[in-house]
Formats: structure tokens, sequence, C-alpha cells
């Protein structure tokens, strides 16, 4: 279909005013006197007629026009999804800041967050290298203690035990730590598991420390 | 061209016609013409009588129509003024606020279109908000925080009332949208009392006269006056300065969307128009083909005769 | 071999490319256009947006103000 319209392009020209009767080659045609309607509006009027250009020309538009609507789709699409995500005043109440400048040296604090308990201790260097002393190959989940923190001082963890979701007891346990009173699992000074039905150690939220560590926001 | 397809067409229609005369008895016709003859003359009828009588409402009634501002986010791609917004924002917490609650706007709002997010904390941490119960199960009090939303000043309904002499302070938060002619009503409110009712005007107590409130009374009384805040960015604190200031911050709190929404439009607009242009375009070359095809029709010639 | 010759049989000359580049540049288009209405209209409200406001307060500087 393209090459015969610039085809035809090339041979209209100069044919303007005749146009309309020069498609047919039949001299009987053009020779008749039936009315034909006037096709100039459509023809190819480019000059100098290069046939690659013309089709170029002709798939770029084209292109153009799927390029400009696979990108309006594309928004419309992205709006439409946009509004199944949580609203503004639900993600401002998903974060929490904490001060810390308020927790002394080896004490617990427990604030919610979403509803759920938080515990963060503020750590002594006694129990940082208590923590660290462990021989992790012999825990039911092996992991770091400085997998586990951010800053050594400040262990930070959700207060729900693994095992059936009671909230632990701290300051207690045989390891210095947690102590589910529901089925005794005990946690140790990082929150590990180390005795007890629970599966996995106190898990740790995503948090970042703020203003020089002034405070926490979790979430 | 398309003439010629129009007149072909109207040639099409007129033979049309021409066959479904036949079937309208003359009579038909006749009917449905005075019916249309009458219908139309009973309705410019009632229409003329209507305009005879004057419904509308006296200016006192309905209240003065507000002149129309030039509000520098009037325009179809003019955004908010946000100096104004944090304006306004001082205006209605050292001025309004003593009266009028705004529900809807929470601190957090304020972070990215009047204040930094120190100083909406900081604001936010002025006020005492009700915290969760301790574990002796007695209420506790906390410092607000962003999420908080911004406290009215009196507890209730009724407070709000009894404080007011009976008339309830509306809350701000959509006031812009509710009121009939939005922004420019309230600029001119706010700034439209006279020093003394105009003679013959019996208020009643406790009320203040102001032509653009619809009956011309309003439990409110004037509140602006020059300088009774210091802007901290030096702007002179005439009432009309503070008037505008207030306004706009009142309409951001109706219309917070507006920024994004004028920017969405303007690219809506765009893409839109493109398309249309592509579209028109890949018509036309699609449809070049079929417009040009011709149907030519040779007839035999019939067989010479010997 | 002319210059529309060549971009003919490079992009447009099999369909799988031709349609591959139209759904590519409609990414590169989005992030272009975006970005040239968000100038556009900075420009055009210059002085009015917050992020003007803002370098008028004083203490106010790089602060993150996100929410």
């Amino acid at each position: 279909m393209l090459s015969r319209l610039s085809l035809r392009s090339g041979r209209s020209l100069g044919l303007a005013t005749t146009v309309a009767r020069s498609f047919s080659s039949s001299a009987h045609t053009l020779k008749s006197t039936y009315d034909s309607p006037d096709f100039t509006k459509y023809l190819n009027k480019s000059k100098g007629a290069n046939p690659d250009k013309t089709r170029d020309y002709t798939y770029l538009m084209v292109g153009a026009y799927g390029l400009v609507s696979a990108a309006a789709a594309k928004s419309t699409v992205d709006a439409f999804l946009s509004t199944m995500s949580a609203s503004n005043d639900v993600l401002a109440m998903a974060k929490v800041e904490i001060k810390l400048g308020s927790i002394p040296l080896g004490k617990n604090v427990v604030v919610k967050w979403q509803g759920k308990p938080v515990f963060i201790r503020h750590r002594t260097t006694d129990e940082i290298a208590e923590a660290n002393d462990v021989d992790i190959s012999t825990l039911r989940d092996p992991q770091k203690d400085s997998d586990r923190v951010i800053r050594p001082e400040w262990l930070i963890m959700m207060g729900i035990c693994t095992h059936l979701g009671c909230v632990p007891i701290g300051e207690a346990g045989d390891f210095g730590g947690w102590f589910c009173p529901c089925h005794g699992s005990h946690y140790d000074i990082s929150g590990r598991i180390r005795k007890g039905p629970a599966p996995l150690n106190l898990e740790v939220p995503h948090y970042e420390f703020v203003d020089e560590a002034e405070s926490v926001m979790i979430g | 061209m398309f003439s010629r397809f129009g007149s072909a067409f109207k040639n099409s229609a007129r033979s049309f016609s021409t066959s479904a005369k036949a079937e309208i008895s003359s009579n038909t016709k006749r009917v449905i013409n005075g019916a249309v003859g009458v219908a139309g003359l009973t309705a410019a009828f009632v229409l003329y009588e209507d305009s005879q009588t004057a419904k509308a409402m006296t200016a006192a009634e309905h209240g003065l129509h507000a002149p129309e501002y030039d509000w520098p986010h009037k325009g179809m791609f003019d955004s908010y003024d946000h100096a104004s917004i944090r304006r306004g924002f001082q205006v209605y917490r050292e001025v309004c606020s003593a009266c009028h609650s705004l529900d809807r706007i929470a601190w957090r709002n304020l972070v990215g279109v009047s204040h930094t997010n120190a100083e909406a904390k900081a604001m936010a941490e002025e006020y005492e908000y009700d915290d969760e119960p301790d574990d002796q199960g007695n209420p506790r009090k906390r410092p607000g925080k962003l999420t908080d939303y911004i406290p009215g000043p009196y507890a209730n309904e009724e407070a709000a009332r009894a404080a007011n002499g009976g008339a309830l302070p509306p809350d701000l938060s959509l006031v812009v949208k509710a009121r009939h002619g939005g922004c420019d009503y309230i600029f001119a409110l706010l700034t439209g009392y006279p020093d003394d009712p105009p003679a013959g005007v019996v208020l009643a107590p406790g009320s203040n006269y102001n032509p653009y409130f619809p009956g011309g009374s309003i439990a409110m009384a004037r509140t602006l006056f020059d300088d009774i805040v210091e802007y901290e960015d030096g702007t002179p604190a005439s009432s009309s300065q503070m008037a505008k200031d207030v306004v706009t911050f009142l309409d951001w709190c109706s219309e917070p969307e507006l920024d994004d929404r004028k920017k969405l439009g303007a690219k809506a607009i765009i893409i839109l128009t493109s398309l249309y242009l592509m579209a028109v375009w890949t018509k036309k070359f699609k449809w070049a083909p079929i417009k040009h095809r011709k149907i030519v029709f040779n007839p035999p010639k019939p067989p010479k005769k010997n | 071999m002319s210059f529309y010759h060549t971009v003919f049989n490079t992009v447009f000359k099999r369909n799988s490319v031709f349609l591959t580049t139209i759904f590519a540049g409609a990414f590169v288009f989005q992030a272009v256009f975006d970005e040239g209405v968000n100038k556009w209209w900075e420009a055009r409200n210059k002085g009015k947006l917050w992020k003007d406001v803002k370098l008028t307060i004083p203490g106010a500087g790089e602060e993150e103000d996100d929410e």
C-alpha cells in the first residue's frame, strides 16, 4: 500500500487539475461525462518525491502515534493502580518516632508501632560483649548480633514471640534477655531464640536513626 | 469532495422523502404542524410571562455579590502563592483559630506546602493530645506529632455555641468550597465590615452588619485590623493583605491538590491534542487508498447489426 | 544507501523491532515529557512555589520535607 501511494504521488505530479479523472487508465473513463469526486486533498503533495523519505515519514507518524498512545495508556493505568496504595494519612501513621534520650542505660522500653509492641533496649557494653560472645553455630536460628542492630547500644525488635505471638517479658529467662511466659521460650540479650518452642529470633523491624541518634524512626 | 458527497446524500434524501410523502396523508401533516406551532407559541408565551416578574431576592436578603478578585492561583496554569499560604496560616493561627476549628488539616499537611518538617513538628509539640492510658489505666497526655490534626478551640459544638452567644463558628477546612462565591466571597466578607450599619438597619444584640453576608446580620465581628499580626517576611500586615493571605490559605485547605491538578491538566491537554492530530493524520493515511478507489462500469457494446 | 533507506532497514522493516522501539520510546518519552512540563510549570510559577518560598525561610536550607 505504501509503495503504491508513493508511486501514485509521483505520477500525479503536475496533473492536479485533471487529477480526479486521471486514476483510471481507461480512455473510456477519461472521456466519460460522469461526475467524480475530487480527491486532490488526499494526494501526496510532497515535492521531489523521495519514496524512501515518504515511507519513513509515514512509519514515523504512525509510530509516534503508537508511542504517545502507549505513554498515555501507561499513565492512565498507573493512575488507577495508585488508588489502591495506602493513602497519605495511613502512610503517615505507619511510622513512629521515638526519642531515645529518655531511655537510661540498661533499661527496656516498650513502644507501640502499628498496634504491636516494639522492644527498645539501651544495652550496656557488657551486654554487647555477651551478645557477640555466643557461638552462632550452636543457635537454632543462627544470626550474628551485628546483623540484628544498626548501633550496638540500641537493640530494637518486635515484642512478639515467634512461637505463638505472646509478648515476652524483659530481663528474664535463662539467658538474661527475654522470656515468653506462654510456652517458655528463652531469648538472649540479642533477642535470639535459645531455648523453648519458638523457631525464630525476635523479628527486627525496619528502622533508622534520625537527628544524630537522638531519636529513632520505626517503619 | 465533501460537497460532492453531500450533494449525493441530499439527492438520495430527497428521493426518500418523496416516497415518504406519499405515505403521510396531508391531514396528518397538518395536525403535526399545528401541534408544533401550538407548543412553540405556548412555550414562548410562558417564557415571556415569566420574564415579566423578577423573583430574585433583594441585595439585603441574599447578600451583596462579591467582586471578582485576581487571585494569584486563578489562572488555568497558575499555582498557589505558597508564601501567601504561609502568611495565611499565621493569620489563621493568631486570629481565626480563637473561634474557628480546622478539623481536616493535620500538621503533616503543612510540611512541604508552607512549613518545613522541623517547623511543623515544633508547632505540633506545642499542643497536648490524648495518649494511650498507662499500665494502671489512667489517661495520659503527650505532645502533638505530625500525624495529629490541628486542634480546634472548643471541645464540642455546645461549648462553641455557648462561647459565641448561640452562633456556631463554622469549621474552616472546606469553607471556601462550601460558600457561594468561594475566595471572592470570603475576602469580601472579611474586608467588608462598614464602620456603622446603614440607617434603618436594626441589628439583634451580639450581631454585626456585613452587606456581603446573606441577611446582612452576622454574629462574627470584624477581626482583621491593620497590623494585628506581624509577618516574619516583612510584608505590611494591612487588613486586606491579611484577608488575602488567609483566604489563600483556606483555599489551599479546601483544595490542596490544586497545584498537581493543574499540572496534570496541562499534561493531559498536550497529550490529548497531539493524539487527536496524529489520529486525524493516520486516518487520512489509512483511508487514502479506499477513497481513491473508483469503480468504472464499461457497458458492453451492443452487438453490431450487420 | 540513502539515510532514509538505512532508517527503514534498521527500525521499520521488522515489525518486532518497530514495536519494541515504540514501547521503549514510550518510557523515554514519558520521562522527558514529565520533566519538560515540570520545568515549564516551575518557570511559569516562579517565586510562588514552595521550593522558592523555602529559600526565604531562615534555617530551612537543605532539609528533607517529604510526606
